[in-house]
């Protein structure tokens, strides 16, 4: 990687992360979401950096195109929900706490194990495959050895399509 | 087959040659100031136009030769305009909105093949990365609607949010045929793949025609595509975000000046871009028919071969794009639960019948097109 792709990434990473403080703390509902899509597009961007394209464009696709859209919907929608403080963390704040670091610290544990020797020569070694485009990849893969596993979600996508149009149907 | 690279790759590439954002500031200059910007304003001199040709009126007429510099003296009203908030917008909200509709629209072009090798990046994902970007549109006029605190905008913006995210399902429905048919993603491969190369000696190559008549799913797909593609620009007749008659002017309501501008640009550089994809998947991008550019009777140099694709491409986007504004003066808007009815009734299940034949047809034919099928069975 070279200094610039270094600051691209830097970048993505900083957006990522102060979208979702905002989203986190932000007392407005509606501001929450909008740093949402921030911190959505940021971790597709860093998709991009592990060579993972495809991911990344589902990651827009699914997640900007369509959950943004979804909850945009909700919060304008909801009676009151926009001019509201939600300022009421005090009362509910061991639970999220408790979850939220357990996390953090199973991750750091995770990223800690790592053996550095190990790491460095793998990535020497996989430098190529690294940044290779890997979606015929994905697709051999979804389509040999995973094929149950796809199948079983195209034909519950295809039945939530259905079930969009039955619900939607006119009574 | 051309050489298939992942972003990083490409970034990597861009770097090799330079500061990389030098790269990214010239790129972003040139999709604006030499593609979005000139279209999108020669787009609105096109438009009344041809709204006059098909009324029976003159249009434009006074600035330049036939008026033609009329889009000059738009922009310069609209950079003189006004920039207006209404009372009680939400700022923040106000001033973002164009600027996600503006930069949805033309990250598209990173993607688009305008001829042999001339993409900024021929992405593996290039189909799927417009469908991605092409999303940020529907957040955009969602946010500003409900930034400029107007009922009518609200209104024009939930239509628009709601009909973007429908329509993108028998889209990418309508792109899945050509994947399949390609297996490739790539766009440039995919035009490539267009050729007309059933000679003898290129046998090898197994090339077939475009895309439109490999199969009668890839026809029927074209449409749905085109179709598909209106609903998601807003176009008419599926205009109803900002129905005139009913939404005053819709989710732009309140927007003035400039500001108004990046609006109507972003919506005509969408229709670019759709109109691009469309001949890009399906009407053989820069491939001519009955000939191939590329081995003509004396080999052309590749700076006019370069030339010869980006018109060819540029012609056929511009015909897609004259049909787009033909319709608009020809069919009457739809009713919201039409909208409905012919996407969800009508378009998807057509669409997944379209994919399902399209497999079929590339298991049954082992890959061959309707016109391999032909020369095959006349001997020719």
């Amino acid at each position: 990687m070279t200094t610039g792709m270094k600051l691209v990434l830097f970048a993505a990473e900083i957006l990522t992360l102060a979208a979702a403080l905002i989203a986190t703390f932000h007392p407005n509902v509606l501001y929450g979401a909008i740093a949402l899509l921030g911190t959505f597009v940021g971790v597709a961007a860093m998709y991009l950096f592990a060579g993972a394209d495809f991911l990344a464009g589902a990651q827009i696709i699914v997640y900007v195109g369509g959950v943004t859209i979804l909850i945009l919907f909700a919060i304008m929608l909801t009676q009151w929900l926009y001019q509201m403080k939600l300022r009421d963390i005090g009362t509910k704040l061991l639970v999220p706490v408790l979850i939220g670091g357990g996390l953090f610290t199973l991750l750091v544990k995770a990223l800690l194990d790592i053996n550095p020797q190990f790491a460095a020569e793998n990535i020497e070694k996989s430098q190529k495959f690294l940044h290779a485009p890997k979606t015929p990849l994905i697709g051999e893969a979804l389509l040999n050895s995973y094929l149950l596993p796809f199948e079983a979600v195209t034909i519950l996508l295809l039945g939530a399509l259905v079930g969009a149009v039955w619900i939607a149907r006119p009574r | 087959m051309i050489e298939s690279a992942s972003f990083a790759q490409t970034m990597q590439g861009w770097a090799g040659m330079g500061p990389l954002w030098l790269w990214a500031a010239a790129s972003a200059l040139i999709i604006l100031f030499l593609l979005a910007l000139p279209f999108g304003g020669l787009a609105t001199y096109v438009e009344r136009k041809i709204a006059a040709d098909i009324q029976d009126r003159i249009g434009p007429n006074r600035v330049g030769p036939l008026g033609i510099l009329q889009f000059a003296a738009d922009a310069v009203k609209m950079l003189a305009k006004e920039d207006f908030t209404p009372t009680g917008a939400d700022r923040f909200l106000f001033n973002l909105a164009p600027v996600l509709v503006v930069v949805g629209a033309c990250a598209a072009f990173a993607c688009l093949p305008f001829g042999k090798g001339i993409v900024s990046a021929d992405l593996n994902i290039g189909v799927f990365y417009i469908l991605a970007v092409t999303t940020l549109v529907a957040p955009g006029l969602l946010l500003g609607s409900w930034g400029s605190q107007n009922k009518w905008s609200l209104l024009g913006g939930l239509r628009a949010a709601a009909q973007i995210v429908s329509y993108e399902i028998p889209v990418s429905l309508s792109i899945l045929p050509v994947v399949i048919i390609s297996g490739t993603m790539q766009m440039g491969s995919i035009v490539e793949q267009q050729g007309w190369n059933t000679a003898v000696e290129h046998a090898a190559t197994n090339y077939h025609f475009w895309n439109v008549i490999h199969n009668p799913f890839t026809l029927c797909a074209t449409f749905l595509l085109f179709v598909g593609g209106l609903a998601e620009t807003n176009r008419i007749p599926f205009d109803l975000p900002e129905a005139e008659s009913e939404l005053v002017s819709g989710f732009n309501t309140e927007f003035s000046g400039m500001r108004f501008g990046l609006y109507a640009l972003g919506e005509f550089v969408d229709v670019f871009v759709m109109s691009a994809m469309l001949t890009a998947l399906y009407l053989g991008g820069w491939q001519l028919p009955f000939f191939n550019v590329d081995q003509w009777v004396v080999p052309l140099p590749s700076a006019v071969l370069a030339i010869v694709h980006m018109t060819v491409f540029m012609v056929k986007t511009l015909m897609v794009v004259f049909v787009v504004m033909w319709l608009r003066w020809t069919l009457p808007r739809l009713r919201v639960d039409q909208l409905m009815s012919l996407c969800w009734k009508g378009m998807v299940p057509l669409a997944l019948i379209n994919v399902t034949g399209t497999a079929l047809w590339m298991w049954l034919f082992k890959g061959q097109s309707m016109m391999q099928l032909l020369a095959k069975a006349f001997g020719g």
